[in-house]
């Protein structure tokens, strides 16, 4: 019988460089260290690459923007199972409270953005706290309501200046300044949120996800954690809304568009899942893509869901996983 | 009627099953005895088909690469490659290890649910035989399945298999959990089924000493590889076979 199989090893390398070893050469060092070194690199280099393109290096801030937007909703879905549209509700309430602590409060950048992501992700922990029982549709859908109820309540109440929005934000003293506080918010937080999945908390979470009455046996109260990561998740979305706020120089309604929730959803499918790396390289694809896209003028949204529908069926594991396997195995027939 | 030669499964690297080979005639009760991780779950997935569906599962998520080879024939008719649900309806039918009922239906929906492919009047009659052979059944009809206790779930995972006018019924670890009180019901059921129905079924199971008597062969599974076939009195015969599986000294 001429059966074969194909089978999938590990790299020498691989097994070479885990656990304290891999100190003792170079080469596996590298091994280990050059895709981040690579991301982190290539993040920091991209505002000076694009030094002669001011346009593009906008595209990259609000890339990152999406980026925070898609590790948090990465985390939230993941690794605690929550799955949360809410990246508009994060974004608005982001951008309306530096607004506020800038404008009214005459607070300069540096302390009105992370003042607003800390009260941002307070009032978004709060308004989800009821929701926390709900699982999966229902959470979502009420993560999706929130934005919509903070438009309309705005609109009728016509306060935090109604439609017009609040004018006259301070913009970043210079254009790297701009650039580089979103590129290492970013860097910190991705990496901040892969160590802290590897950490016990990160253990008890993704426990929740997968079976939260074993989670609750262990004696740990569930909506504590919940509530804890959603701060987190939102603390993460809520500085990106600031950040943005301080970019146009604007807080108004568009900061609760639904683009804000529906395109880390896709940056994850197409990244892969659960490693915030994956949502990242999501992000680095579909916000350029869209971009690109724009020169075939209205035929663009067509061609953003082929592309999108393509890599759902055809790569449904994720590019992430996909090229990490490729990274870490190597496949050959094996006779039986 | 069923048979599987030569089969072979892989997870990743892992062999979970190596050269299976069984066969299961018309009104015969077969046997497979093993401990844990020796291949039972994995043959019966396999033989029911469900073993194509986790394998596309898992290529979709990026898994683990499930490779599947031997061959199966059901009827004279080559079935290695067909889908469960085409399985199911060519007559193999498995009842899930760990009962898997609808736990939100009611005890009738989920019965009904098992019968979707027959007519009404074979519905009407498959769902009287069931009730016959568990007429404990009768007494919560219209009670949600998930708030059963374990027996009667299990009662109820065989009636569903039963709705479906199985040829081949897959009885995967019947006995999980199970009283002795409820063992012997569900015993004394198999018993019946085979003596009015006369299908060909096979039983997965771990604690083969209830089981033992009702079956015509038996195979015993060991990591993965059918190391002992036989009759009943074979088995029961052999020494070691007896203190490891059927505990008998």
């Amino acid at each position: 019988m001429e059966a074969r199989r194909k089978e999938r090893i590990d790299r020498g390398i691989k097994v070479r460089s885990e656990g304290i070893y891999v100190v003792s050469s170079l080469k596996e060092m590298l091994y280990v260290a050059g895709p981040r070194v690579f991301l982190i690199a290539g993040l920091l280099l991209l505002p000076l690459v694009l030094e002669m393109a001011p346009y593009w290096k906008r595209v990259v801030n609000i890339m990152c923007v999406y980026g925070m937007l898609a590790i948090s909703f990465d985390f939230l879905a993941n690794i605690v199972g929550l799955v949360c549209l809410g990246g508009a509700m994060f974004i608005g309430v982001g951008g309306y409270m530096t607004a506020i602590f800038n404008v009214y409060l005459h607070c300069p950048v540096y302390l009105a953005i992370p003042l607003a992501g800390l009260a941002g992700a307070s009032i978004c922990t709060l308004l989800l706290l009821p929701c926390l029982s709900l699982r999966g549709v229902y959470f979502a859908i009420v993560t999706l309501m929130y934005p919509l109820l903070f438009t309309r309540i705005i609109e009728a109440l016509n306060i935090l200046g109604g439609t017009n929005g609040i004018t006259g934000l301070d913009s970043f003293p210079n254009p790297y300044l701009e650039n580089y506080v979103i590129i290492i918010l970013l860097l910190v937080f991705v990496f901040g949120l892969r160590r802290l999945v590897d950490e016990d908390i990160g253990l008890v979470l993704r426990g929740i996800k997968d079976n939260d009455q074993s989670v609750k046996a262990s004696g740990i109260n569930v909506a504590h954690m919940k509530a804890l990561a959603v701060f987190i998740a939102s603390f993460i979305g809520c500085l990106g809304g600031a950040y943005l706020a301080h970019l146009y120089m604007w807080a108004g309604l568009s900061l609760f568009a639904l683009d804000f929730s529906i395109i880390p959803i896709a940056a994850v499918t197409i990244g892969g899942g659960g490693s915030m790396l994956g949502a990242l390289i999501g992000t680095f694809i579909l916000v350029p893509l869209s971009e690109f896209l724009r020169f075939f003028g209205t035929f663009r949204i067509v061609i953003y869901c082929l592309i999108l529908t393509g890599f759902i069926v055809f790569k449904s594991e994720g590019l992430l996983t996909y090229f990490a396997r490729k990274y870490d195995q190597f496949e050959r027939w094996a006779k039986i | 009627m069923l048979e599987a030669k030569e089969l072979m499964v892989f997870y990743e690297n892992m062999l979970a099953l190596n050269n299976v080979s069984i066969t299961a005639e018309t009104g015969s009760v077969i046997g497979i005895f093993g401990s844990n991780s020796a291949g039972k779950s994995t043959l019966m997935y396999t033989l029911s088909g469900i073993m194509l569906d986790i394998k596309k599962k898992e290529a979709m998520r990026g898994g683990e690469r499930i490779t599947l080879f031997g061959s199966l024939t059901f009827e004279g008719r080559d079935i290695s490659n067909l889908p469960p649900h085409a399985r199911a309806k060519a007559g193999i039918v498995l009842c899930p290890e760990r009962r898997r009922i609808f736990p939100e239906s009611s005890v009738l929906e989920n019965l009904k649910i098992g019968s979707y492919l027959t007519s009404v009047r074979e519905r009407k009659n498959n769902l009287e035989y069931v009730l016959c052979v568990f007429p404990r059944l009768h007494e919560f009809l219209s009670r949600q399945g998930g708030f059963l206790s374990g027996g009667e779930q299990q009662m109820l995972a065989i009636g569903r298999a039963l709705m479906a006018n199985p040829k081949v019924l897959l009885l995967d670890e019947p006995l999980l959990g199970l009283s002795p009180v409820y063992q012997k019901i569900v015993i004394k059921a198999i018993k019946e089924i085979r003596k009015t129905r006369g299908i060909a079924i096979i039983i997965s199971e771990q604690y083969s000493r209830p089981v033992i008597p009702i079956i015509d062969r038996g195979y015993i599974i060991e990591n993965g590889s059918s190391v002992l076939e036989g009759t009943k009195e074979e088995l029961m015969d052999n020494p070691d076979v007896k203190s490891a599986y059927f505990g008998i000294e």
